[in-house]
């Protein structure tokens, strides 16, 4: 299921943006679930949310009535790159989505 | 997108017409080589020379005792290595505080790597240095202290004057950054008490590019820049003529009118804050009131997303500025309000919004109503 598609939303920070969406892109495919995975900088464009399956945000940009999929705060993020309980929540949904 | 609203004149301000005027004068007529023994070179001395008077004025001192760098970045830099490189390093202590401009931290850091003891000094809870903290770090081998005179984040005014009555009393060289305070506070070297000062044009409507540093008559500083006597020898190079034109007439324009400008600043510094306070009560303005410079907010808006905030505020054309930037492997929090000791959250939730003559109180209305609309979004949830 490479075609599902995990869209990592960040801001100002490029260089944060892509070492969390390739940290998340290597962690999916360790577990088992491998994805593509996209960066999106709202810097760029902020009125027109990516299409993807699964958006995760490092800051709060779009809602999922905006996306049309579920969207997950990931912040802790910029701080931990391994957070637990963010990157739990990241690989249910992924989970959750495969299984379906 | 609407029109834009420029919001951050602590980071730059737009050219002044008459300093356009001046700078494109300089470029048409006055080409010459200022070193040169001709009458084209004669022309871009007399400008220069005028500049150097108009700077002077600005700042109450004698022309001679300015020398013209590349911006304030370079005038701390020369104040600092200028003065210290004159002594051994173990036996030249520097004392600064830890809210510094990054010109000076960084010129700091560069000091300790060459041996050189630094003492960074911590400030209150409103980023204000107390004089005797000042007192209490001085060594028998202190050389200088530098310390800002208003600053860039908070807009907190430090006790200058104070400082620099400690400084002479212990006979030690004293530096003020002065760039966020020249367009609005009535500069005078004696009265502070300085002994170097530096400024920058584009700060005070001016260009980018030039600034100055106040060197007291008598002084000596090693230079930087060697090759050649421009600025007593002390900054070699032919000199940016057209940019010290700029610098000269930028200094005109805020001189005229700092008492006036400084009370309508304050006025709608005070209009921005109610407005602000009465969108959300969880708006916290950082600094203290009567100890900030009426040009500069800092405002944290507590379970907000700075960031996401300034992107929405720049997707309707308000341009502010964010209190954190990122690095290679974080977001790195402001060090001025790291210093203040203010929580992790109130710091990731803060913005600069800094005010200029251009400013309006229908500018600040149009941001108000703006804010009032995005804040729901930007929430970090």
């Amino acid at each position: 299921m490479t075609n599902y598609r995990v869209c990592v939303i960040g801001g100002w920070c490029g260089n944060r943006l892509y070492m969390v969406a390739e940290h998340i892109s290597e962690l999916l495919e360790k577990a088992g679930y491998p994805c593509n995975v996209k960066s999106h900088s709202v810097w760029e464009n902020y009125t027109q949310p990516p299409a993807a399956n699964l958006v995760l945000q490092l800051l709060p940009a779009f809602t999922e009535a905006e996306t049309g999929c579920p969207v997950i705060m990931i912040r802790p993020l910029l701080v931990d790159l391994d957070h637990p309980a963010t990157i739990e929540k990241v690989l249910k949904q992924v989970q959750a989505d495969y299984i379906a | 997108m609407s029109s834009r609203i420029y919001l951050d004149y602590c980071a730059t301000t737009p050219i002044h017409a008459s300093v356009r005027e001046q700078i494109l004068r300089a470029l048409d007529t006055s080409f010459g080589n200022p070193s040169s023994m001709h009458w084209a070179g004669a022309d871009s001395k007399q400008m220069i020379k005028q500049a150097r008077v108009d700077v002077a004025d600005g700042i109450r001192c004698l022309p001679d005792e300015l020398t013209f760098t590349s911006g304030a970045t370079e005038a701390d830099n020369l104040a600092l290595f200028g003065t210290l490189r004159r002594f051994p390093a173990n036996n030249a202590h520097f004392i600064t505080s830890s809210i510094e401009h990054h010109a000076i931290l960084h010129a700091a850091k560069q000091l300790e790597h060459d041996g050189y003891s630094v003492t960074y000094l911590p400030v209150n809870e409103y980023g204000l240095v107390n004089p005797e903290d000042v007192r209490r770090a001085i060594r028998p081998e202190t050389k200088l202290i530098s310390i800002m005179y208003v600053n860039n984040e908070v807009g907190s005014i430090q006790p200058i004057a104070e400082i620099g009555r400690i400084a002479r009393e212990y006979k030690i060289l004293f530096h003020t950054d002065a760039v966020q305070a020249i367009g609005l506070f009535d500069v005078n070297v004696d009265q502070l008490n300085v002994d170097l000062l530096s400024l920058s044009a584009h700060k005070i409507y001016g260009p980018k590019g030039i600034g100055a540093l106040y060197i007291r008559s008598g002084l000596e500083l090693i230079p930087m820049i060697v090759g050649g006597p421009q600025e007593h020898s002390l900054r070699a190079g032919t000199e940016n003529v057209p940019g010290i034109a700029g610098l000269g007439a930028s200094m005109n324009v805020v001189r005229q009118g700092r008492a006036d400008e400084r009370v309508r600043l304050g006025g709608l510094r005070k209009y921005l804050v109610d407005g602000l306070q009465a969108i959300s009560p969880a708006v916290i303005v950082n600094g203290l009131d009567e100890k900030v410079a009426p040009h500069v907010l800092s405002v944290s808006f507590i379970g907000v997303d700075a960031e996401m905030l300034l992107i929405r505020l720049n997707g309707e054309g308000i341009a502010v500025s964010l209190g954190s930037a990122c690095n290679s492997k974080s977001i790195e929090p402001s060090h001025v309000l790291t210093a203040m000791k203010l929580p992790r959250e109130q710091i990731e939730s803060t913005l600069r919004i800094s005010l200029g003559m251009p400013t309006t109180r229908d500018e600040l209305n149009t941001l108000l109503g703006v804010i009032t609309r995005v804040l729901p979004r930007v929430l970090v949830q």
